[in-house]
């Protein structure tokens, strides 16, 4: 048994959420997080986003500036999803391979991590099942 | 690889991810939770409060990191020089394999 966690764009939910039924896992656990990830180093992947949203901004002063370039480059927290999916060991490869599929953007940073965590048991409540059977 | 889950202080939440950050530990998630621990809650006369927010920061590492971002959590987490309860805890467990979703490699 394992435990896939995936951290997703909160707009992919929905995509995440279909992806996930269309590989078998329907099962899952939402949570609404926040985080950041590894530094952007090199500015020239955010510098076409950046262009975009400081267009959009209202003020055009220092400040705005400096949000949004925050938010791009990963120094601020900013919102995401957190899936929690219970996988069989042999689905594991199908289901990381699905959120990938779901959640890939042309963006190249901010899409998200995946975790493959090892369970030790699972039990369902209504039946006492326990093991690969709860699943 | 391993995750890091450490359950601390909403008030010392910035001040731990900046030194992560600064310690080179820059990715994690924060989560706000609510839980009770070892002293089974604050009493105040006949109320007890067992749902205290804490937030829980989550970040996968390298296992040669460990001791490190122990350190930085610890240190920073704490209420004073000899900690008090409800400082927090944290929990470790083994990460198995991890995924970039934007470039779909493997590994941290």
């Amino acid at each position: 048994m394992k435990e896939i966690i995936a951290v997703v764009r909160i707009n992919k939910v929905s995509a995440t959420k279909k992806a996930l039924v269309q590989v078998g896992a329907a099962g899952f656990t939402a949570l609404k997080v926040m985080g950041r990830g590894r530094l952007v180093e090199d500015k020239a992947v955010i510098a076409e986003r950046r262009a975009t949203l400081l267009a959009l901004a209202q003020k055009d002063d220092y400040n705005t500036e400096k949000l949004i370039t925050k938010f791009l480059d990963g120094t601020r927290l900013f919102p995401r999803r957190m899936f929690t999916v219970l996988a069989h060991d042999e689905d594991v490869p199908k289901i990381v391979a699905a959120i990938i599929e779901a959640n890939k953007t042309d963006y190249n940073v901010g899409d998200g991590k995946i975790f493959v965590l090892p369970v030790l048991d699972a039990v369902r409540v209504r039946t006492k099942e326990s093991g690969d059977a709860a699943i | 690889m391993i995750m890091v889950r450490a359950i601390v202080r909403p008030d010392k939440k910035e001040v731990v991810l900046d030194e992560l950050s600064s310690a080179g530990f820059h990715a994690a998630t924060v989560v706000d939770v609510v839980g009770r621990g070892k002293q089974k809650g604050i009493k105040f006369g006949d109320v007890i409060y067992d749902e205290i927010p804490k937030s829980l920061i989550m970040l996968v590492i390298h296992d040669e990191d460990k001791e490190d971002v122990l350190d930085v959590i610890i240190r920073h987490a704490k209420t004073g020089e000899a900690g008090a309860f409800g400082d927090g805890k944290i929990f470790i467990s083994s990460t198995d394999e991890v995924y970039t979703v934007s470039s779909g490699v493997a590994g941290l």
